[in-house]
């Protein structure tokens, strides 16, 4: 596997604050990586990194082993996805232009190939075709969602990145876009960085979960590992529900769904 | 009051329609000036926020400039007419349009922008596909205040001798024609109102979102566009060639009078045009510098202020200065006076018939025997001048009984009533034509001549010959009398100057 996004030594503070300080950090294609972390532990400023709309104090972020500020930013960001919580749409087009929009950027001429895109991607994220003309205020929270899902897919970018996209919806609809956002990433084998505050939907959703507390790494690891073996009190505190979620005690760890794999003997 | 008015509209439609014309296409000049301009500006301010205070506080501080005076300043710069008009309403009118575009960039959800850059739109794709069209709604609300306000201010464009609907306004505050007044501003109203109309038209259509009506919203959008454009280049366009006359008149009856009579005598007389711009706002000052630019060719003025604020003399006029002051007026200013009407509009002091009777009075000696016992009156100001009262009494020796304070309109309502005995007037007013007042002699000069002339550019003499003998052929045909009866004919018994000026000319035997 080789790398997708790779962060090199990056320092970022607003004014007195240090955001983030010699963070170093290498994603592999096709990985579901899920970012979790206090607030104003640095994780949006990390995600915004990647597609260039926080450029670091120093050191560099590489996509596709190359310097972001080396080539056309424009250009970057119409290859990368970018959903945003409460997804965001232009409350001035429907649904098709919602979706339609970086295709429209990418290639104005060829109507087809973005109509053939939009109706791909709705059918994909499960929306109806009847939508397409509607406009954002007329969908619900979920279809927002989902609209939002689509726009950032719709010109099959490598990387996707998402910021807490789905904190604004209902249980439910949020346990379904979760199978979908799943489900896309298996069919697709697109990366994925995913920015939230919820540790069960981190553990979920993830293939590696980084941990971040104050600007550092606390634990990049497999979901497992990390309730397995927290490498810090912060994760282990953060973890802590998640362990007992299973409803078992310590010794049976390992007949819960994200424990049940361990090969190696639970750490204390 | 209505129905006068309304007879008045049908009476002179084709008068209205071209004022209101001329209204819309100063309006519409000046309203697509400042939508482009306070666009751009609006929008380059949002884009480089740091400039934005600097914009606009000095667009709000232009804002707070009373447009009388604005008008007034651009004068020197612009001259005389709808140029000025037009730049005037364009400044007016760009604080709400970079206002509301500024208000409506900067208001946009922050996520969203960030939604967009994220998604990788350029500058100017974020300003055309996400800014502006959110932006709109302000925009548009915007453009429909700013639009009305200017249809509205524009009444006021007629001051400088621009054309429009301010014209029957001014004309009927000038000629007490209420009806006049009424109907010119009855019509800026109603145009308003049609233009908001159809903005609001527009705008709905825009905001609509069905996908049947963007079609029609382009169409309207193009036509609305293109009428705009027409009313634009078919106003540029109406200029006026060699073969033109530009003829000025003050803002007082008795000029409107005489303006229609150059008219009617130039056009039967000579080849030339007529283009009369009635009533021009602040009368000499502006005129004169609309004749030194040679934006006008000839209007009525009078010996004294030609004298004392023309050529800017301090000493008292009086006419054996005349060949004098002619020869100044040629030597420097290359105009010269030609056709002098034979009245005198100037001050003076009148008293009731029966006093006058009574007392023997026919001059201002006569008057400071018995002033004593008299009550005299006159309009708030003429105690302040440095020629009114005080002179007056000084030169005289006037010792009144009391002095009262009147509106101008009032005071020959208040001599025939007796409040007053003595009364300052002007030797034309209309009403003298009707009152049982006495006009005394101001035997020892203390007002100025102000003899009726017309000034007219020595150029335009040399071209055209033939307008000397129609110039020549005024000479002495008004007296006072004559004047101040023409005067009431309009402000009284609601004549047109026209018809006024016609039925005179007739009288006269200068027209068949």
């Amino acid at each position: 596997m080789s790398t997708a996004i790779e962060f090199v030594n990056i320092k970022k503070s607003y004014g007195n604050k240090t955001v983030v300080e010699d963070f170093s950090l290498a994603v592999e294609k096709g990985e579901f990586v899920t970012i979790i972390g206090s607030s104003g532990s640095g994780k949006t400023t990390v995600l915004k990194m990647v597609n260039g709309l926080i450029l670091p104090d120093a050191g560099k972020v590489l996509v596709e082993g190359r310097d972001i500020l080396s080539g056309d930013l424009i250009a970057l960001r119409r290859n990368i996805g970018y959903a945003i919580q409460g997804s965001v749409l232009f409350p001035h087009m429907t649904v098709e232009k919602n979706i339609a929009y970086v295709p429209d950027l990418l290639n104005k001429n060829n109507k087809k190939k973005t109509e053939d895109a939009v109706l791909k991607w709705m059918n994909i994220v499960g929306l109806d075709e009847d939508m397409l003309s509607r406009y954002p205020d007329e969908l619900s929270g979920g279809q927002q969602q989902r609209v939002g899902i689509a726009r950032s897919l719709a010109a099959s970018p490598d990387i996707l990145l998402m910021d807490e996209p789905f904190g604004a919806v209902d249980e439910i609809t949020r346990a379904q876009l979760q199978d979908e956002i799943s489900a896309i990433h298996q069919k697709t084998g697109i990366t994925i960085l995913f920015v939230t505050h919820d540790i069960s939907e981190a553990l979920k959703l993830g293939t590696r979960v980084l941990v971040m507390d104050n600007g550092l790494i606390q634990q990049y690891a497999s979901p497992r590992d990390i309730l397995a073996e927290p490498a810090t009190d912060f994760v282990r505190r953060l973890a802590a529900k998640e362990r007992r979620t299973c409803s078992l005690p310590e010794e049976r760890l390992r007949d819960c769904e994200y424990s049940s794999a361990f090969s190696l003997p639970h750490g204390s | 009051m209505l129905s006068n008015m309304l007879r008045l509209l049908a009476e002179k439609k084709g008068f209205f329609l071209g004022l209101l014309w001329e209204h819309l296409s100063i309006s519409v000049i000046s309203i697509l000036i400042a939508l482009i301009i306070g666009l751009l500006a609006g929008v380059l301010i949002s884009e480089y926020q740091k400039s934005s205070r600097l914009v606009l506080g000095f667009i709000n501080f232009v804002y707070t400039i009373p447009s009388i005076s604005l008008l007034g300043f651009l004068i020197p710069f612009s001259g005389i007419g709808d140029a000025t008009a037009v730049i005037a309403l364009t400044i007016y009118a760009l604080l709400p349009m970079v206002r509301n575009t500024h208000t409506g960039i900067t208001n946009i959800d922050e996520n969203i922008l960030e939604a967009a850059r994220g998604l990788g739109s350029t500058r100017l794709q974020m300003l055309f596909k996400i800014k502006l069209p959110l932006a709109m709604p302000v925009i548009m609300s915007g453009l429909r205040s700013m639009a009305t306000m200017t249809i509205a201010l524009a009444g006021i464009a007629s001051f400088i001798g621009a054309g429009g609907l301010g014209v029957a306004i001014y004309r009927g505050i000038t000629t007490n024609n209420a009806a006049m007044t009424m109907a010119g501003s009855l019509l800026i109203a109603a145009l308003a109102i049609a233009v908001d109309l159809l903005l609001g038209t527009i705008e709905t259509i825009v905001h609509h979102r069905s996908k049947a009506n963007r079609k029609r919203t382009a169409v309207t959008a193009a036509a609305a566009l293109l009428l705009c454009a027409a009313v634009a280049v078919s106003s540029i366009f109406s200029g006026s060639g060699d073969q033109t006359l530009r003829i000025a008149t003050k803002p007082m009856t008795e000029q409107y009078i005489l303006g229609e009579m150059l008219r009617e005598l130039v056009e039967q007389d000579t080849d030339l045009k007529v283009e009369l711009t009635q009533g021009v706002g602040g009368g000499t000052s502006n005129i004169q510098t609309g004749m030194e630019k040679g934006e006008f060719d000839l209007y009525p003025e009078y010996t004294g202020t030609g004298w004392n604020m023309v050529l800017k003399k301090d000493s008292l006029y009086s006419e054996d200065l005349f060949d004098e002051m002619k020869k100044e007026y040629e030597d420097t200013l290359h105009l010269t006076w030609d056709g002098m009407y034979g009245f005198n509009n100037t001050f003076g002091l009148a008293v009731r018939r029966d006093a006058a009777q009574q007392y023997d009075l026919k001059t201002y000696s006569d008057l400071a025997r018995v002033s004593d016992q008299l009550t005299f009156g006159a309009e708030y100001d003429f105690y302040q001048r440095e020629d009114g009262y005080d002179g007056l009494c000084e030169t005289y020796g006037f010792r009144f009984k009391k002095t009262s304070d009147m509106d101008i309109g009032l005071k020959y309502q208040a001599i025939q009533q007796g409040k007053i005995d003595v009364m300052t007037i002007f030797t034309t007013d209309g009403q003298l034509a009707a009152s049982d007042i006495v006009v005394l002699k101001d035997d020892k000069q203390f007002y100025p001549s102000y003899l009726c002339g017309n000034v007219v550019r020595m150029a335009v003499l040399e071209q055209h010959p033939g307008l000397k003998d129609v110039l020549g052929s005024l000479n002495g045909i008004l007296s006072d009398e004559t004047m101040a009866e023409l005067n009431y004919a309009v402000e009284t018994e609601g004549q047109e100057p026209k018809t006024v000026a016609h039925d005179f000319l007739k009288d006269a035997g200068l027209v068949k």
